[in-house]
């Protein structure tokens, strides 16, 4: 579930650490963004048919074309100005982190849903990915905007640099994306709603439009509910179950390690990180039902316990890491056993099991 | 397709590369139909395209890609589905500490 984080990372923690040298008010840092490159069965793709969940598909694919939010992401005069330069240092390192990582999340999304737009010859899944792409590649420019104004520069020349194809199998794509668009939906809102009724903790702007952004994670997750019940053998059969259940486990204890890297960000927001996740996961959860028949049950003893576990494994890897040598090397190791006992037992964990609804769609209602 | 041999294949290409507020995007297309397979790598040539802030460029240029043998290919395929986590937006960077 250590998930290569590509060629990213390194430049991004680099780059990073150029803050705390920071001595100007804009010094100007510069983050590359290098995304991965995708491939996929793209006969497949276009074997899909829709036409068992028609009206529905048409439905979303109208309510896409009509691009609701297509005037929401522009800076008005509820975009407060920020002084970054006055920030808390170790706030802006995480906040910059946060929007370097959301960025370079709907870059790559954006990457992915073009190649299959552009590789496909199915007019119905075509006409999909070529919105979706449409609606990442502007909450992109969104989040680099946010980002110029706190004197980071992304730099696209990562294409003139050799690229490595990566491949997902059609049916790991939909779980992936169905799971990171509907968790994204849930993270947003979540975060909405919690400054929304505490606003003095509005730390930017940027947060005031996540309501509306997060409608498009929301609908995007809705087109891979509706794609998966066109085959019910991806959401039924035992070896397909076992398998949502391992992305379940993965993406969520993913996020709360990774949340748990971002502590002043959290606490500049006046959320409790533990409290959060759980929260984003049960709202998950909930709107997963339209279409996974399992759950899993994150109030269960073994829970939060292993997931501390597993975090606490992730910094010993990571200590290891930084120490280096043999020491670190053993520290590493032992960091990644504690881990891998840590997911067993969360993959373990009972399911919960339901019966999804005869309708996929769902409205988002957070 | 070797074995383990990788061969290698020159094509056109045209990039995209939008620096905009209303769209971050950035894309190759082979001009001449070319598929990429899994594993397979691929050089754009040249300086890299630099889209200053409101830009964007559309460049036709050169590209080789390099064929991944085999044996790779079905590595990639075993493999790469384990990628996804970086579609999320939470699961860049691996430092633990930031």
């Amino acid at each position: 579930m250590n998930a290569p984080a590509g060629d990213l990372a390194p430049h991004m923690a680099d780059d990073l650490g150029i803050d705390t040298t920071m001595t100007t008010a804009m010094a100007t840092e510069t983050t590359l963004l290098n995304p991965r490159f995708y491939t996929t069965d793209f006969d497949e793709l276009d074997r899909v048919d829709v036409s068992s969940v028609r009206p529905a598909w048409d439905g979303l694919i109208a309510q896409m074309r009509s691009d609701p939010n297509k005037g929401h992401f522009k800076k008005t005069a509820d975009w407060d100005q920020i002084d970054w330069a006055g920030m808390e240092p170790t706030l802006r390192r995480e906040f910059i982190d946060f929007l370097v990582s959301s960025c370079t999340a709907e870059f790559s999304g954006c990457v992915l849903y073009k190649e299959m737009k552009r590789r496909g010859s199915n007019p119905d899944i075509c006409e999909l990915f070529n919105y979706m792409a449409r609606d990442e590649a502007r909450h992109a420019g969104f989040i680099n905007d946010a980002l110029r104004e706190a004197g980071v520069a992304v730099n696209l020349g990562f294409l003139t640099r050799a690229k490595k194809y990566t491949y997902f199998r059609p049916k790991f794509i939909y779980y992936a994306t169905y799971l990171s668009e509907k968790i994204g939906y849930a993270r947003y809102i979540t975060i909405f709603r919690h400054l929304e009724a505490n606003p003095d903790q509005r730390f930017h702007p940027i947060f005031k439009w996540f309501r509306e952004w997060c409608n498009d994670e929301f609908s995007h997750g809705e087109a891979f509910a509706l794609l998966m019940r066109t085959d019910p053998k991806l959401t039924s059969s035992f070896a397909n179950k076992l398998w949502i259940r391992f992305f379940l486990t993965a993406v969520y204890s993913t996020m709360y390690v990774r949340d748990h890297a971002r502590p002043a960000f959290h606490a500049a927001l006046g959320v409790d990180i533990e409290w959060y996740d759980q929260e984003v996961f049960r709202k998950t959860s909930a709107i997963a039902r339209q279409v996974f028949p399992i759950e899993i049950d994150i109030d269960h003893p073994r829970w939060l316990p292993n997931l501390r576990r597993m975090r606490d494994a992730f910094g010993q890897m990571d200590a290891g890491t930084r120490q280096g040598g043999f020491l670190g090397w053993a520290q590493r190791m032992a960091g990644g056993a504690k881990a891998a006992y840590a997911f067993a037992a969360l993959y373990t964990i009972p399911v919960i099991k339901s019966t999804p609804p005869a309708n996929v769609r769902l409205e988002p209602s957070y | 397709m070797g074995l383990f041999t990788r061969e290698v294949e020159q094509v056109p290409c045209t990039v995209e590369v939008s620096h905009r507020f209303e769209s971050l995007h950035a894309h190759v297309r082979f001009d001449n139909g070319a598929v990429v397979h899994p594993g397979d790598e691929v050089l754009v040539h040249g300086a890299p395209i630099m889209a200053a802030y409101g830009e964007v460029i559309v460049e036709e240029r050169a590209a080789t890609i390099t064929r991944a043998s085999l044996i790779e290919r079905l590595w990639t395929r075993a493999t790469g589905d384990f990628g996804f986590m970086e579609l999320c937006e939470f699961s860049f960077s691996e430092e633990i500490k930031l």
